[in-house]
């Protein structure tokens, strides 16, 4: 029964679970530990859930993609300043899942160009099965893979009262310069809050082809995916938190150079349970940004956009979702491109390209000529207007630090 | 969720059981048309009709604006951020 509810909810946290938000909560666990964070994590999931539950209400009562609403209600100039965030976004990101999966299999002598080239036929088996249902059970099969990084944190031996104490308290305080918190705390908020989930799960929900009574199950999907994408940013933190309590600098690390990094102190099992980890991340988010992108390609071209369509119907589709993964798993081989200059930013971006998102969002969950009775209540509202102010707040926050360098102690 | 019992069960809410008799579902709602739909139905129809354009008030108008306004500095700022991340001064 379980396996039949779930669905674009527990895919969208999941595959948010990439790359470089499990670099971002390993890099969280190595530099302070158990602490501030467990809890921080958390928060940010709950703003996810309270984001996402909107785009399946969004999806299952307009039965159009989040693109294509904006289109249709905004018209093309916002909708192509939208869609541009969207695209630089998710190009972004899809190249950092590449870098993740590169590291994942290098962590076990797989060269660079295998690799990379096992991604990209991982995602394209996915898109030729011809139906969304058969494409949303591979990928959720893949998915459930993320739990990898609980018997990496469990070979950690985490102190289980302080993790509790943590979660009650939220202390101990993250210590140290400003800056570095700030921007901890940015890439953890954009390792679970990003445009391209609200695009993805509401073309998705649309494909799926959920209805207005399916509200409660896909509410139901979107918890469940949150709850499992927090334990498993969680066990990720704490499978690293032997780098803190050794005093190893992780400052300046990659995927595999974690993984190679905890080996002394979880073992050689645990350090490869969580490059295997990182491997699956970079596949099941290379899968789900690629088909957001083919998505919103598709909403707006007004072609045709179904994982349920064939090739020759819906190529354009299916040429978007196919050219974005090459194009960036092809970047990722090019000797000495600026990798590092793209891993620094994703997540940043995507908390800075979010606040114009929740806008549109929220503006059309509000809408009563198209949601009608499933309009956003009182405490919808209240919940989207804080998510959406508290990311302002620390994009501002990113911005002074930027300009006055000195500000927080950077 | 594809169309299936559950479709029937919705559809059939035209049907009044009592009397027997049938009640024209309000085919002037777009949201009542689009679930008594097949998914690929849905596809076709969508592609013929269209949520008109909302009105746009200026309170609107100047949230849109600022939200882009926002994002543009912010990403060159990021790109200041980068570049200093990547030259550290001595």
């Amino acid at each position: 029964m379980l396996w039949l509810l779930v669905g674009p909810g527990v895919l969208v946290f999941l595959g948010e679970n990439d790359a470089p938000s499990m670099l971002s909560y390993s890099a969280t666990g190595a530099r302070f530990g158990v602490g501030f964070f467990i809890p921080f994590v958390v928060l940010t999931f709950l703003m996810g859930l309270v984001v996402q539950e909107m785009t399946v209400r969004l999806g299952a009562v307009t039965h159009r993609g989040h693109a294509e609403l904006i289109f249709d209600r905004f018209g093309r100039f916002w909708g192509f300043f939208s869609m541009g965030d969207l695209v630089l976004g998710n190009f972004l990101t899809l190249i950092t899942e590449f870098i993740g999966i590169r590291a994942g299999l290098g962590f076990f002598g797989v060269r660079p160009v295998i690799a990379v080239g096992v991604g990209l036929v991982v995602v394209m088996a996915a898109i030729t099965t011809g139906r969304y249902w058969t494409w949303e059970r591979i990928t959720l099969g893949l998915a459930i893979f993320n739990g990898l990084f609980i018997p990496a944190a469990i070979l950690a031996h985490p102190d289980w009262s302080a993790v509790g104490h943590a979660m009650l308290t939220w202390t101990p305080l993250p210590k140290g310069s400003g800056s570095e918190i700030l921007l901890l705390i940015l890439a953890d908020i954009g390792a679970t809050v990003t445009p391209w989930m609200i695009f993805f799960q509401q073309s998705a929900v649309v494909d799926k082809g959920m209805q207005p009574r399916d509200i409660n199950a896909g509410r139901f999907d979107t918890l469940l995916g949150s709850v499992l994408a927090a334990v498993f940013a969680i066990a990720a933190i704490l499978a690293t938190v032997p780098l803190f309590h050794h005093g190893i600098d992780a400052s300046q690390f990659q995927a595999a150079q974690f993984a190679e990094a905890i080996d002394p102190w979880i073992g050689h099992t645990g350090a490869a349970l969580f490059a295997l980890g990182i491997f699956e991340a970079g596949i099941v988010a290379a899968i789900a940004i690629s088909t957001s992108s083919a998505y919103a390609f598709g909403e707006v071209m007004q072609t045709g956009h179904s994982l349920n369509r064939p090739v020759r119907d819906a190529w354009p589709f299916y040429s978007t979702l196919l050219g974005s993964a090459c194009a960036a798993a092809g970047l990722v081989l090019i000797p000495r491109a600026p990798l590092e200059f793209v891993v620094l930013t994703v997540n940043v971006i995507a908390v800075l390209a979010m606040p114009p998102a929740l806008a549109f969002l929220m503006l059309l969950v509000n809408d009563r000529d198209i949601m009608g009775e499933y309009v956003n209540g009182f405490w919808g509202n209240a919940a989207g207007i804080t998510v959406t102010v508290l990311l302002i707040c620390v994009g501002i926050g990113f911005g002074l630090a930027t300009v006055f360098p000195r500000l927080l102690g950077g | 969720m594809k169309s299936g019992s559950g479709d029937f069960v919705e559809a059939s809410q035209g049907v009044d059981p009592v009397a027997g008799a049938t009640v024209k579902p309000d085919l002037e709602d777009p949201r009542v048309v689009l679930s008594l739909l097949e998914t690929d139905q849905v596809v076709a129809a969508k592609q013929k009709t269209r949520f008109g354009r909302k009105e746009l008030s200026l309170g609107v108008r100047v949230l849109l604006w600022g939200m882009r306004i926002y994002v543009v500095v912010m990403l060159v700022l990021v790109v200041i951020s980068v570049f200093r991340a990547l030259h550290p001064m001595h």
